[in-house]
């Protein structure tokens, strides 16, 4: 892994800008994947072996994201939405898992970490690079469920919706009087009064490059 | 795990803590010791004490007595020149100076400290000067019982940096004196500032090696710098010319002298026009005129703390405008004051 500085510069550009949330999430990964064993998490050996779980969705999360090198798309990025400034970092390999938590006192004393720093911003930013990590974070062992079904690799399992005839991915149905529903069929969604609609230039594909637009024959 | 039981059922059993009395005579201590064992004649005098249940402690793995908290604590707090004896009365255990010296407190890590649950801290202020077996804090953790894990994070906080609270012996410097003014230098007045720069210095244990007047010249203020350090002086204070006027040329001077971390000015009151500065590793301390007229002023907040090996730069004398201000009482009591706390 590289070191701290380099691995904030990093994430900060991949993030968008520096913020005292990409100094938490930085350090809240190194420290994770020190718990777990998998201090190089990019490296191909280690890649596989982590799947990490974060319990908000603000700047820390790109940084932990960044420094872990965990992935949505790869399932082994798992996003809960708790609102609550927490990382859990499980070594598939051992089943070491430690959930870290960033403390709500760490923001009270930004300002004695970095009083001659003007701004808040730039104090708490600073102050984070400066606190030790037993003042930055609480750590708790846990023990994650994981089934089959949330592991990276092929999808395992498909169903189709008994209501609309959307296929499910990896065991995400609802089980109603016995049989399979989709999500946005139980009523729960984040969504509402889906309706199917056409839009302008339905027809279109993706140009080729460096070729002529050829006539799609009708 | 704590159990209440009835008084009268805990004849034959041992006191889980110390139990305080504070008696109508104004003795406020302990009028049992945790461990004593509860025998018949003890009744009637818990009962007076408000006691009419006591607990029994059973504890669990994952728990952690008062007492054992509190030397933990303790011994996680004690930096370098602090000590104490793990004798906790209360659940609470003193911490003291092991010598003479400067006082130091990391504020943010006992901020940090305190802001963890279920323990405390309380220090003197950071920065003051102490003698051995001083009293210099007090902690204790506040429930009977706790978890222990907590209790270890707190102690990760105090230890942080070596330990929140040191105390720090006073180095013996040889430090050499440049009194600059063309009135001085030309006998047109006496100068004042060498006896009272000489009495602060031996006050705290170091020595005044050299003295040397020069008149409002740059090029002769440079010279004198480099004889003193030439001489072997550690420390260099040079007083006058610090001011604002086309005559004040202490500044340049310092600075022909190869200075480095020159910084001029201080939020201190008086001594808003103080500068400080390195030549090698030797610092340079420029005094403002307030020093020949006040009792005390920067110079008395920043000389024990160079003397203890500190670093006394820009952020140094700005953060020593919390407390900074004399008060020009009529009978000055400094240091028993507030000027120079808090910073």
């Amino acid at each position: 892994m590289d070191p701290f500085e380099v691995l904030l510069e990093q994430s900060a550009a991949v993030h968008g800008h520096l913020c005292a949330g990409q100094v938490v999430g930085v350090r809240m990964a190194m420290l994770g994947c020190r718990l777990i064993g998998l201090e190089d998490p990019t490296n191909r050996e280690q890649i596989k072996k982590l799947i990490v779980f974060v319990e908000m969705d603000r700047c820390t999360a790109d940084a932990v994201a960044y420094v872990t090198g965990v992935k949505l798309g790869r399932r082994s990025l798992k996003f809960m939405d708790y609102g609550i400034m927490a990382a859990t970092f499980v070594n598939l390999e051992t089943g070491k898992s430690f959930r870290v938590l960033s403390t709500e006192e760490s923001r009270d004393l930004a300002d004695s970490y970095a009083p001659e720093i003007e701004g808040k911003g730039a104090r708490q930013v600073e102050a984070y690079k400066r606190m030790p990590e037993c003042v930055l974070f609480r750590v708790q062992k846990v023990k994650v469920h994981l089934s089959e079904f949330d592991l990276p690799g092929p999808t395992r399992k498909k169903t189709e919706c008994h209501r609309c005839g959307q296929v499910i991915r990896d065991n995400r149905e609802a089980i109603i009087d016995g049989r399979p529903v989709c999500r946005p069929c139980t009523e729960q969604s984040y969504f509402s009064h889906a309706k199917e609609v056409t839009w302008s230039g339905m027809n279109r594909t993706p140009e080729p490059i460096g070729r002529e637009k050829e006539d799609i024959p009708c | 795990m704590l159990k209440k039981i009835a008084l009268e059922e805990a004849v034959g059993t041992e006191l889980a803590h110390d139990i305080t009395e504070i008696s109508e005579n104004g003795f406020k201590g302990p009028a049992f010791k945790k461990g004593h064992r509860v025998c018949d004649e003890d009744v009637c005098k818990l009962q007076k004490l408000g006691k009419n249940n006591l607990y029994l402690i059973d504890l669990a793995d994952d728990e952690i007595h008062e007492n054992e908290a509190a030397a933990l604590l303790a011994e996680s707090l004690a930096g370098a020149g602090v000590v104490f004896e793990n004798t906790p009365s209360e659940g609470r255990i003193n911490l003291h100076a092991a010598f003479d010296g400067l006082f130091t407190v990391n504020t943010a890590a006992l901020a940090a400290f305190n802001m963890t649950d279920e323990v405390m801290c309380a220090t003197r202020h950071t920065n003051t000067l102490v003698k051995k077996g001083d009293l210099v804090g007090g902690t204790r953790a506040i429930p009977l019982v706790m978890k222990r894990a907590p209790v270890e994070r707190a102690g990760q906080v105090a230890a942080q940096s070596g330990g929140i609270l040191s105390v720090r012996p006073l180095q013996q410097m040889n430090a050499g004196l440049i009194i600059t003014g063309s009135e001085v230098y030309n006998g047109l007045i006496k100068d004042r500032f060498a006896p009272v720069l000489k009495e602060k210095i031996e006050a705290l244990g170091s020595l005044v090696k050299e003295i040397i007047f020069v008149p409002d010249d740059a090029d002769r203020i440079r010279d004198a710098l480099t004889t003193h350090i030439a001489a072997g002086c550690d420390l260099i204070l040079i007083s006058g010319g610090m001011s604002v006027d086309p005559d004040d040329v202490t500044r340049k001077g310092i600075q022909m002298a190869g200075a480095r971390d020159m910084h001029y000015s201080a939020a201190v009151l008086p001594g808003a026009m103080f500068m400080s500065a390195c030549i090698g590793s030797v610092p340079v301390l420029g005094i403002p005129a307030c020093a020949l007229h006040h009792r005390a002023t920067v110079l008395d907040l920043v000389l024990p703390r160079i003397l203890a090996g500190q670093k006394v730069g820009k952020k140094e004398l700005a953060l020593m405008g919390h407390g900074g201000l004399c008060l020009n009482c009529t009978e000055c009591g400094f240091p028993d004051c507030s000027f120079g706390l808090g910073c």
